[in-house]
Formats: structure tokens, sequence, C-alpha cells
């Protein structure tokens, strides 16, 4: 089970009324490597990973899910007092018709999540290197983000997501290495 | 953050008919992880203050990334 | 209850020790043997929850695994109460 803890990973500062810039963010809020994704995947392969992985696995999946609320209210603040016509000129207007100023688990482009973005093979090399690419993906992602937004707030709690990353695509690798040690000695005489 | 070392750069190939301003050399991200298999023990640490900032208690895994890198 | 300078300040000192287990318990989990970081986690865990204690002395619990303070319900914490962490 899990307790809420009533605070951020994050502290998380926004500083200007940027709706444009929320649509923007929704592609690590719902998207193909976005926080939502690499929760539900790592959440999900634990079960059947070999038992020196799991806790890893655990652990990296449940700050994914502290990564989903830091971008949740980096949403929720850059539109929470937006009129409908601010909205609809940061291109929101569609979402706006179907969820009013709730969010929602769709990308940048306003494609809904699926779990198609995620795989679990049960082959932990294949469920591995699938991680690490996912940690990559999603830093490339911040990249991106900080390139295009201008708000200091912001730009200063994606550099830290950015860089939980580069730390998560590492024990990945670690554990790679981990199952590396776990050859089947007895064959090598 | 000028951090060259986990950078990379390559020219790409140049047409005369290219229609905008062509951009000599491009740049990557080669980030600090992809040079290490296994996190060796006892690397130096951040304070927690540090740590929280960076997003790191290591700062050899730091690399940082600015929009005036202009990497994109 | 108001979120203050104050507030805003004890919080991410919590959250700053909080941070270094998390990052301390990723290590541990790819290095087992690693008693000198087994270590330090344990000293870290002690630090994050004497700051945490702190904080939630004044403020009210962060979780509903710490008691609330006598200080906390006296001033109306509630569980249920304002700001919710996205809107602080």
């Amino acid at each position: 089970m899990w307790v809420y803890e009533k605070k951020l990973l994050y502290p998380v500062e926004v500083t200007t009324c940027n709706p444009m810039l929320a649509r923007y963010l929704m592609e690590q809020y719902g998207g193909a490597d976005g926080e939502l994704a690499a929760a539900l995947r790592y959440m999900n392969q634990r079960y059947t990973v070999p038992d020196k992985v799991i806790g890893l696995l655990t652990d990296i999946s449940t700050e994914e899910f502290s990564h989903l609320e830091m971008l949740a209210t980096m949403i929720y603040k850059l539109t929470k007092d937006a009129t409908p016509d601010q909205l609809e000129k940061a291109g929101l207007g569609a979402h706006f018709v179907n969820h009013g100023h709730s969010l929602f688990y769709e990308n940048a482009g306003g494609v809904p999540f699926t779990a198609t973005y995620i795989q679990s093979k049960g082959d932990p090399i294949a469920d591995l290197y699938e991680d690490i690419a996912a940690e990559e993906k999603a830093r490339a992602t911040y990249q991106w983000l900080i390139d295009i937004s201008d708000d200091p707030g912001i730009n200063d709690a994606l550099a830290f997501l950015r860089e939980r990353e580069n730390i998560h695509s590492l024990r990945f690798r670690e554990a790679v290495e981990l199952l590396k040690d776990e050859r089947d000695r007895k064959k090598i005489f | 953050m000028d951090r060259p070392q986990f950078r990379g750069s390559f020219k790409p190939y140049v047409s005369p008919r290219d229609p905008c301003p062509p951009i000599l050399e491009k740049f990557f991200v080669l980030p600090p992880q992809i040079f290490t298999n296994f996190q060796k023990p006892g690397l130096p640490q951040n304070s927690p203050e540090e740590a929280l900032k960076q997003g790191s208690l290591w700062p050899q895994f730091v690399d940082g990334f600015s929009r005036e890198e202009k990497i994109s | 209850m108001k979120g203050s300078e104050e507030e805003w300040n004890m919080l991410k000192k919590v959250q700053q020790m909080d941070f270094v287990v998390v990052e301390l318990t990723l290590y541990l989990d790819t290095h087992s043997n690693d008693e000198e970081a087994r270590r330090q986690w344990r000293e870290a865990i002690k630090v994050a929850a004497n700051v945490r204690k702190q904080y939630e002395m004044n403020y009210g619990p962060l979780s509903l695994t710490s008691v609330p303070s006598k200080q906390a319900i006296d001033v109306g914490w509630q569980w249920n109460s304002t700001p919710w962490p996205w809107q602080r």
C-alpha cells in the first residue's frame, strides 16, 4: 500500500499564467515518455523481475508518481485562472470543451494516454533496456521543454526532473550489471 | 552551466538549397551516466541543500541543461 | 492555515532531507554491500525524521503516520485543511 505525503518532492514555483506552456507540459504528464507511463511501467514490471531488482523498480516507480504530482502542480497553476479565451489562444480550446479547467492524462497534442505506450515483456533484460530508453527519452523531452519555456520557476523544476532521469537511467544500467553477475557459473569451469 | 564534456557535436551537410539559414555545427547531449556502468562507492557528495537544487546527491552525475546552450 | 514564508522554508528543509534519503535508497538498491552508504542512509533517515518532527509540531502532520501535536490541533489543523501541495 501507499501513504500519501502532503508535500511535493521538490518545491515548485510558478510565476506566470501561461496556458500554452501548460499544454506543452502535458507531454510529460500523459505522453508516451511521460511520468504516468514511467510510473505504471515500472510498477507493473516489478512483479516478475528477478528479486534483486524489485526494490529498485518499486522505489523508482514511487518517485515517478511524485514527479507526476509536480507536473500536475505546474499545469494546474499555469491554467488555474485562465479564461476560456486564453485557453483557446493557447490551443486548449478542445481541451476546455471536454474537460473544463480540469487536468487530463493526454499529451501535448491532446492524444489521451494509452497503455500501449508501455510494455512488460517478462524478460528482465528486455524490460530493463526499455526502462533505460524511457529515462533517456524523458530526459530529452525535458530538454525541449526547457528550450521552449521562458518561465524561470518552471525551468528550475524541469531541470530537477531532467537530472532525476539521469540518475534513474544509471540505476537501471546498474540493475543490468547485477543480472549479468547471475550468469550461470556452473557451466563456466 | 558550461560542461562541454557532456556534450557532443557534428557538422551536418549543408546544401545551397536549404531554405533556413544553415546551422554549421549541431550539438547533442552525452549525459554523464552513460560513461559509468556502475557507480563507485564513496564519490564526493553535495550538501542536502545543493543535492535537492541539482537533482542529485552526486555532482559527478549532474550535467545541467539550459536554453542558453541552444542545443535544439 | 495561511502558508507563510517561514512555513515554506521549513517544508523545504524537510524536502531536502527526504531527498537525501530517496537518493541513498536508490543507490542501496543496487549497492547492497556498501556498508558505509548504509550507515549514512540510516543517519539520513534520522535527520529527516527530526526535521519532519519540527515542521509537524508547528504546522501539523504531513502524513497520517504522524501523531498530530497539541499545538497543531490548537491552531486548527485538520488533515483536510488547505493548502494541498499543488495549491501552495
